[in-house]
């Protein structure tokens, strides 16, 4: 089946149209504009992947075949409904730009803050745009949305890191924050050099590769407390709606997202309407087009899943929420399935809720993780059980890693 | 000298640090000294002053992580100019803290920020930096004594070293002797608690809090 009528599937199904079972991209699509059967699942499989299929970091971040097996491995091994080819992601346009990075043995490359690419104001003058999809490891994101395409038949989500996080790795933190006081025209000009001359070309790259429908953008940096509001309206906010511009199509969301905050400021819809913009600059892009609002679980845990339910709710946005990375490591089951029960109860409503697996730490059990899928399968049916306090779940039955892998796993 | 006149200065010098003019705070600092301005005074109700204020504006919610970073550069240039002035007996100290990122981790800007803030609120601050030897930290504690060792890690590969400093520093007979604090991405309370540190940092102002508390400087 084509994407198009696996999306057009997806989108009756979320309005009440309940043709045919869901697979789980459907569920994703489904999950994003309405109500599907149940809450979907995306998973991030990242290092947890790379120590699962006992890959070296340095493969597993530079060599496309490994890291697209062993992320399919691992998340086809833990049936999540969709998951994303993540990489070192907030790396890949300043590596290309030049920027130093230190290589570990067991996880991601980091950027060498001790090094940053532009010390000085002439620095910016001097640097040259990569040449999008060849410079760095950019051929080695593109050849693994390609195997991605290859072994799923669908569209990767991409990612990519956004102007406003790469200005600040490249200039370093302490250094931008006295260039936004004392020289915001030089800041100007480096998000303007970095949106236009980094970011579209690259993000145009990757949509004219893949035909994603997703793009992310990702802003760890424009978070809270790191920024305040007010720089992140002035110096982040105007870039974004400029690649929005840019590179959004009818059938193609590109976004701002990833950044936290809403427990750090007296207002939590402060950041909150941050995120919108980010995702919808003025509002003015609202189209078929599919959006989520993700929020981090530090932030949620402490304003309430309801809050921001509801604040989603009032938007008509998909609420994402991830879960906790240390719980799914540090469990028991039972607190696993309590957590989900409780997400599922106070987020689910009647649709348009997400759950992301963000990360799973090095070293995590096996058995939590399928505890997890197993609770949101079945915890997380639509409609939402009147007597889900109540229900029981089994102790998940599985299949070793190993054992999968021989019979069904990719060769890494 | 007018006393006026001092008052001004060091009125000028807390003004510049809690606004994070560090350009600023560094020419107050140099004026007033050259203008004969008490130099233990001018640290004291200026420069001190100026991060306790912005402190607690911080604390209050009214200034986001940016403006107290910028106070502590400004803090930190004004120093630099006042410091050197003094003698030891003049400058006293809340206490002693050695810090670092556990091996296996280069980040940096997160301990940075920590060891900023507690400069400003006057710890004598060892800063062992990122990807530090587990063994490192014990033998650091043996020789240098701190009332404090803080430990960072931003990922959760790394952030089991930990767990191995509290065991090493209990096997060489020095856990009794220092409070450990941790922080970083991948930490939290729960973790903190679970391998037996004396607290945990949230944020870079819950650790000068922290350091507060477990200095009995509260």
């Amino acid at each position: 089946m084509g994407v198009m009528t696996k999306l057009t599937k997806a989108m009756l199904y979320s309005r009440g149209f309940r043709l045919t079972e869901l697979d789980g991209f459907e569920r994703l699509i489904a999950g994003i504009y309405g109500r599907p059967d149940r809450v979907p699942v995306i998973m991030q499989p990242y290092t947890y992947a790379m120590a699962m299929n006992r890959l070296p970091a340095r493969r597993f971040f530079s060599e496309p075949e490994p890291f697209i097996h062993a992320s399919y491995n691992t998340a086809t091994y833990f049936g999540v409904d969709f998951w994303s080819p993540v990489f070192d992601f907030y790396n890949i346009e300043l590596e290309a730009l030049g920027q130093r990075l230190i290589w570990h043995d067991k996880s991601e490359p980091d950027v060498d803050t001790s090094d940053p690419l532009i010390k000085s104001e002439d620095d910016l003058e001097r640097l040259k745009p990569p040449i999008s999809g060849k410079s760095g490891r950019m051929p080695y994101v593109l050849d693994s949305y390609k195997l991605f395409m290859d072994i799923m038949e669908l569209p990767p989500m991409c990612y990519c890191c956004s102007p406003f996080t790469m200005a600040v790795l490249a200039r370093g933190y302490v250094n931008i924050l006295r260039d936004m006081r004392r020289n915001p025209a030089f800041v100007h000009r480096l998000m303007e050099f970095l949106s236009m001359e980094v970011s579209v070309p690259w993000i145009a790259k990757m949509a004219e590769l893949t035909n994603s429908s997703i793009i992310v953008m990702s802003d760890a940096w424009a978070s809270q407390p790191n920024m305040t509001p007010e720089m992140v309206r002035e110096f982040c906010l105007p870039y974004i709606e400029k690649i929005i511009r840019e590179t959004s199509t009818s059938m193609r969301t590109v976004l701002d997202s990833g950044s936290w905050g809403e427990r750090s400021v007296k207002d939590p819809r402060q950041v909150l309407d941050i995120k919108m913009d980010m995702m919808l600059p003025g509002n003015n892009f609202k189209a078929l087009r599919p959006f989520f609002l993700l929020v981090w679980n530090e932030d949620y845990e402490e304003t309430g899943v309801p809050m921001v339910r509801s604040y989603a709710k009032e938007k008509k946005v998909c609420l994402a929420l991830n879960i906790r990375p240390d719980l799914i490591e540090e469990g028991p089951p039972e607190t696993i399935v309590e957590t989900v029960r409780k997400l599922i109860k106070e987020g689910a409503g009647k649709g348009k809720f997400i759950l992301i697996i963000n990360l799973v730490p090095l070293g995590t059990p096996v058995e939590h993780v399928h505890t997890l899928m197993a609770a949101i399968r079945k915890l997380g049916r639509y409609p939402v059980a009147l007597d889900l306090d109540d229900m029981a779940l089994p102790k998940p039955v599985f299949t070793p890693f190993e054992d999968w892998l021989a019979k069904e796993g990719l060769p890494v | 000298m007018d006393r006026r006149f001092e008052v001004d200065w060091e009125a000028d010098l807390k003004q510049a640090v809690v606004e994070g003019d560090e350009i600023r705070a560094a020419e107050v600092a140099k004026q007033a000294l050259d203008a004969g301005a008490d130099a233990l005074s001018l640290l004291q109700n200026g420069a001190v002053a100026g991060i306790r204020q912005a402190g607690d504006i911080w604390h209050a919610g009214d200034y986001f992580l940016p403006d107290i970073i910028l106070a502590s550069e400004a803090y930190k240039e004004a120093a630099k100019m006042i410091e050197p002035l003094l003698s030891p007996s003049q400058i006293s100290y809340r206490g002693k803290v050695l810090i670092g990122a556990v091996e296996g981790d280069a980040h940096d800007i997160g301990k940075n920020i920590v060891v900023s803030l507690l400069k400003c609120a006057s710890y004598e601050v060892v800063d062992l930096g990122v990807d530090v030897p587990l063994p490192a930290f014990v033998e650091k504690v043996r020789e240098l004594k701190p009332d404090i060792l803080g430990m960072g890690a931003y990922m959760t590969t790394t952030m089991r070293g930990m767990e191995e400093v509290i065991g090493l520093l209990e096997q060489a007979g020095l856990r009794e002797k220092v409070k450990v604090i941790l922080g970083g991405a991948a930490v939290t309370r729960e973790y903190a608690r679970g391998i037996g540190a004396d607290g945990y940092g949230g944020d870079a102002a819950e650790a000068v809090e922290l350091a507060d508390r477990l200095t009995g400087n509260t």
